[in-house]
């Protein structure tokens, strides 16, 4: 699929993806110091992430390193226990006990950053009850309150943008696996987001199907959004990404550009990671 | 066959009015039996601990007993209790609670908020949890979550249960002839009595049962089928005829 010269313009720019942020030094994404157990199994162990306006970053490393639950913690699905982190120039108010470990937050606030920072998973996780067209105006109509016609203007618009249209009042059980997903991209861009994040967007679905949504997500990187994805898809992360982050036993292995962690990485167990036969 | 008294004005009037007060406490048993039974689902599965072990225990205790005994139970034993409080026999509410009609529907709502509510809590359990965290991913409140995304779900799944369950509600409703309530059978059974017929009335009443499960399942169809999205799993293409 290409990208039309125009699929950046929104019919409704109030908040454009693209913005240049108020200030200078204000990052989509800065997360400082994440700690992440579950139970006594620490997760996360010290990880630090910065986000660059308009970036792509990918987050790769083995099955149980955490890269999952790190994407998880940048819109508070899972609640990180030390740490702190600043979504959409928003520093995040987190309520701490006398030892500083994170133990609550404000959700008034968690629900505004959430609807900034939308999320992509490897299940879709589409609304079975509601059409393609109501899964995507559910979130902008409840949470943004917009209006329905407004809604579904921006709606049509993103579902073009994925190549959906014609599935608009279909309902997400009759469409194949890689359809699903891109409803579900379109279904996060109508929230218009600051970030976009994608948890291993392709592993769920069939080989031949893989091609269709990595193509969309090129396509969304091209347009210069900022972008946070856990991928497999090592040939992919190296060709999008302007940064790749290795994440190893919960700490950060190796972080920079994709020649960087792919080609020449200091750190063996990357090298092994990423070329397995070497 | 002995119809003669179909066409008797004052049996007319006793049958319409067992009709409409069986119409009614269907109606309002069903209404509050499944709203309890939404709270009750949800409270066993996000209230505290001690909250939900009460419900389990109030579960257990109205499963385990036979309606027609619970019925008695509230009748005779709390309406007697009420009966003895100082003043409430001339308090505003006592019309009410003198009615066997508040005693009928107590006894049916709490039974159907037991038993739908064990069949909405399994449905609850069953909607995957990727759904409603895609809500709160996308900033939903809990309310929006629950009101929007789980709750139609659940009860999308378990609709022709429920439908089962109301179809056994109905029929349970001629209990309350026991309590001096006129339904559809007491109704019948004045008829019987003073015409000494045996069947002729238990046949009409059969027939207005049968008529009203007949109505009560296609309304239900009717719902069953606004909702076209229910489909096999996720991720697999549905082909028509080959479900």
């Amino acid at each position: 699929m290409t990208s039309s010269p125009n699929a950046n313009t929104a019919p409704d720019t109030s908040s454009s993806p693209g913005a240049t942020p108020a200030s200078a030094i204000a990052r989509p994404v800065e997360a400082r110091h994440i700690v992440k157990r579950f139970g006594d199994l620490e997760v996360l162990r010290d990880v630090s992430l910065q986000v660059d306006e308009g970036s792509v970053t990918s987050i790769i490393g083995a099955s149980g390193s955490g890269k999952s639950t790190l994407l998880r913690c940048l819109n508070l699905l899972e609640r990180p226990v030390q740490g702190e982190l600043t979504i959409a120039d928003e520093a995040i108010l987190f309520d701490r006990n006398r030892q500083g470990d994170i133990i609550g937050l404000d959700r008034r606030q968690l629900q505004r950053l959430r609807a900034r920072v939308s999320m992509v998973f490897q299940q879709f996780n589409l609304w079975p009850h509601f059409t393609v067209l109501g899964n995507i105006t559910e979130a902008p109509m409840r949470v943004q309150k917009l209006s329905r016609k407004h809604a579904i203007r921006r709606a049509d618009h993103y579902l073009e943008r994925v190549g959906m249209a014609d599935k608009r009042d279909s309902y997400p059980a009759f469409l194949s696996g890689g359809q699903q997903q891109r409803v579900a991209i379109a279904r996060a861009l109508a929230m218009e987001p600051r970030v976009l994040l994608f948890d291993e967007p392709t592993s769920a679905l069939d080989p031949e199907r893989v091609s269709e949504v990595l193509s969309v997500i090129r396509s969304l990187a091209d347009e210069g959004r900022t972008m946070v994805m856990v991928t497999h898809e090592m040939a992919f992360a190296r060709e999008v990404s302007d940064q790749v982050v290795f994440l190893d036993q919960g700490v950060v292995g190796v972080a920079g550009t994709p020649q960087e962690v792919f080609d020449n990485s200091p750190n063996e167990r990357c090298r092994r990671f990423v070329s397995p036969a070497a | 066959m002995e119809f003669s008294w179909l066409s008797d004005p004052f049996y007319q009037s006793y049958l319409l009015e067992g009709f409409i007060n069986t119409l009614l406490l269907v109606i309002v048993s069903a209404a509050g039996g499944l709203a309890l039974a939404i709270t009750l689902a949800l409270a066993r599965l996000k209230g505290p601990r001690p909250l939900a072990w009460c419900i389990h225990g109030f579960t257990t205790v109205m499963r385990g007993t036979p309606l027609l005994v619970q019925l008695f139970f509230f009748y005779y034993g709390v309406g007697r209790l009420l009966e003895g409080i100082p003043g409430i026999q001339e308090s505003l509410i006592w019309p009410v609670l003198r009615d066997p009609f508040f005693y009928g529907a107590l006894t049916f709502i709490l039974s159907v908020g037991a038993y739908s509510g064990e069949v909405i809590r399994g449905a609850l359990i069953s909607v995957p949890p990727g759904e409603r965290e895609a809500g709160r991913a996308f900033g939903m409140s809990p309310t929006q979550v629950f009101f929007r995304l789980w709750l139609p779900r659940a009860i999308q799944l378990c609709l022709p249960t429920l439908t089962g369950e109301m179809i056994l509600l109905l029929k349970s409703i001629p209990l309350v002839s026991t309590i001096a309530m006129m339904d559809l059978l007491q109704a019948a059974n004045i008829i019987r009595d003073e015409m000494f017929l045996v069947y002729e009335p238990l046949m009409l009443i059969a027939g207005i049962y049968l008529a009203m499960t007949v109505v009560l399942t296609l309304v239900l169809r009717q719902v069953e089928q606004r909702f076209p999205g229910m489909r096999p799993t996720r991720g697999r293409r549905l082909i028509p005829g080959r479900a």
